[in-house]
């Protein structure tokens, strides 16, 4: 009984942690789940609509075709970076002189903050005073973001492999770092061929980091807002405009508290959701290749 | 399966100044167990690196069957290879594994697939064919790791370095036996290094001991352990080592260094100077009679018929000695010492086998 008691008491240790995680976490969440079953006319003025929001969002044509840029976007850098990060890890030297000093240079894009890298390629692509801009202007391709949804997308794109390939290149190199050299003995004596060492041993040994790249990338590129923000501003038309920079014009823009509120609960659901599936699909068939 | 021979092999690992392999000369026969022996940072796993075709030596020839291989890459050569600790493919089944490296050299599915149900047979592993090797026990795993490289039949060489290190004491001996076997029936001819000269003088036909990176001694293991040809030998084999007495040599007799001392051996072809007189424990008798060693202690080590046997140690002046005898022992007898075998060694090296 004593001990039972004694116990029970540990839980007080915790206690600071639950405030701080409720004062910063759950309480401003459950704030904005509050806000999305209500309409909110002025502090004192407020409906109990219950999911009247949630519907208008799920129908709102603008948000499902935010949505659905939202995904070609996550899908269009994850294909991208995922590979390109492996083959640039591939190709870095193990050790050497120079493997450091290129390790940094890869860090360098992950150091910049967000909005300064959007206006670097906001600069970068400009027809006028841009160097890409400028030079593809040279070799005869009229080259404007600005106007162009094809050439925003593009610019877009560019812009997010060259400030996230580095986090994969790292986490690669590190995963690649880690295996044994005796792995690729072994496969040399075995007649290993290139492609079979990549396939058997180095694929399943980067597994792990693999795993937390996607997830991480998956996560990031589906929140992201400041780069397009201060690039395109969403632009030209619509067609650069995903879920959070719609959101931030309905909450902050034209302060609508309820279908904003609701949003961000269909936004965080959908993030999660994304990253749950692809999480347990890699945990599941981790678990039935071992068997 | 073929004859190995090393001429006068040296390595030096790029941007070193002193070679950690320096005029390597061995001869492994054709179908034999052989094993290298010697302490961490002897040059072992380097000398299994240039067998193996992963480095290539500094000066020297490496010759399988009378062919140079020393410029031949691992990928080139026809030689197994077991590590330290089980390298498997991950994601492949064992059997995927097992037939890994005869699938790279162009069999046939179905006859590769045969030849690892053989071996898997011979090492009891043929329950396990799909399993992922995540699942299996360290033990399980490097029987694996044997069976393929077990699994070609037209390789030059087995090499395993340190095969039993990452396996738990209770089943070595039986991973042993099983490379004995497979090694035998095969008629392989296997390279096994190791640090556990138990391992070494049960395994193999023959044994290299090494140290500081040459062989100081290559021979059957009751050679190595009865004439070692130098004092690291003796000392370094057997359990205890050798233990060794100062002696001089006067007008061809030896004489342990030391008062009153009696003659340890005449007619001896050395010239007179200083010695060391290596010899085991248990080549050492001693006598109760008065001689000029004096008992300091005694350790009981078991009965025999009645009487004890036990472990004496015994002092000349700053000499010591230790030796098995039976019966009751106090300290402060003064004893005499036979040596029924002893060893001869000047400086470094042995010159005489009495």
């Amino acid at each position: 009984m004593d001990k039972s008691i004694q116990n029970n008491r540990a839980w007080l240790g915790v206690l600071p942690v639950l405030l701080v995680v409720a004062f910063s976490a759950v309480v401003p969440l459950m704030t904005v789940v509050n806000y999305s079953v209500q309409d909110i006319l002025d502090v004192n003025t407020r409906f109990f609509v219950g999911f009247d929001w949630y519907r208008e969002t799920l129908a709102d044509p603008r948000l499902q075709s935010a949505l659905i840029r939202q995904l070609g976007f996550s899908a269009i850098v994850l294909l991208i970076e995922i590979p390109l990060g492996i083959v640039i890890a591939l190709a870095l030297p193990r050790d050497g002189p120079l493997t450091a000093s290129l390790l940094l240079l890869f860090a360098v894009p992950l150091l910049i903050p967000w909005n300064v890298v959007g206006t670097i390629w906001q600069i970068f692509a400009r027809g006028d005073i841009g160097l890409l801009g400028v030079a593809l202007g040279e070799i005869g391709i009229v080259f404007n973001y600005a106007a162009d949804p094809a050439h925003a997308w593009i610019t877009l794109v560019a812009m997010d492999i060259w400030h996230w390939t580095s986090l994969v290149v790292l986490l690669a190199f590190a995963g690649l770092s880690s295996i044994a050299p005796a792995y690729y003995q072994a496969a040399a004596l075995d007649g290993a061929s290139r492609l079979q060492v990549f396939r058997y041993i180095e694929l399943p040994k980067l597994r792990g980091v693999l795993t937390i790249a996607v997830l991480l990338r998956l996560m990031d590129s589906l929140m992201i807002y400041t780069e397009p923000f201060v690039l395109t501003g969403g632009g030209p038309g619509n067609s650069t405009t995903f879920l959070s920079q719609y959101l931030a014009t309905k909450a902050v823009g034209q302060f609508d508290l309820g279908p904003a509120a609701a949003f961000s609960v269909i936004y965080f659901l959908v993030v999660l959701l994304l990253c749950w599936i692809f999480y347990t699909s890699v945990v599941r068939k981790k678990a039935a290749d071992d068997v | 399966m073929a004859e190995i021979v090393l001429e006068n092999v040296s390595y030096t690992y790029p941007g070193e100044s002193a070679p950690t392999l320096a005029g390597l000369n061995l001869t492994i026969e054709h179908g034999r167990a052989h094993a290298l022996l010697g302490a961490s940072g002897a040059g072992k796993t380097t000398m299994l690196n240039l067998l193996s075709g992963l480095l290539h030596p500094s000066s020297g020839r490496i010759l399988f069957d009378g062919v140079d291989v020393s410029l031949l890459d691992a990928r080139a050569r026809d030689v197994a290879l077991v590590f330290q600790f089980p390298v498997l493919y991950e994601s492949l089944s064992v059997i995927e594994n097992l037939v890994f490296p005869l699938m790279n050299r162009g069999w046939q599915r179905t006859d590769a697939v045969s030849r690892a149900v053989e071996i898997s047979t011979e090492l009891g592993i043929e329950g396990i064919h799909d399993a992922k090797p995540a699942v299996l026990s360290l033990f399980q795993k490097q029987l694996v790791a044997i069976g393929k490289s077990l699994m070609r039949d037209d390789v030059d060489l087995v090499l395993l370095d340190e095969p039993l290190t990452a396996v738990e004491p209770s089943i070595k001996w039986r991973l042993r036996q099983t490379l004995t076997r497979l090694q035998q029936s095969h008629g392989l001819t296997m390279v096994y290094v190791t640090h556990d000269q138990t391992e070494a003088l049960t395994f193999a036909e023959e044994v290299s001991v090494m140290a500081r990176g040459t062989i100081l001694q290559t021979g059957k293991p009751v050679d190595i352990f009865q004439s070692p040809n130098c004092r690291f030998v003796g000392h370094f084999i057997g359990s205890p080592g050798m233990q060794f007495v100062d002696c001089d040599v006067a007008d061809r007799t030896a004489r342990l260094t030391g008062h009153n001392s009696d003659e340890v051996a005449v007619a001896l072809d050395l010239p007179n100077g200083h010695y060391q007189l290596g010899a085991r424990v248990e080549w050492v008798r001693v006598r109760r009679e008065p001689g000029s060693w004096q008992v300091q202690g005694s350790t009981i080590l078991g009965t025999e018929v009645g009487e004890a046997r036990v472990l004496l140690t015994l002092t000349m002046g700053d000499q010591k000695l230790q030796a098995q005898a039976t019966g009751k022992w106090s300290v402060g007898d003064n004893v005499n010492v036979i040596f029924d075998r002893f060893i001869l060694f000047d400086d470094e090296k042995a010159v005489v086998n009495g």
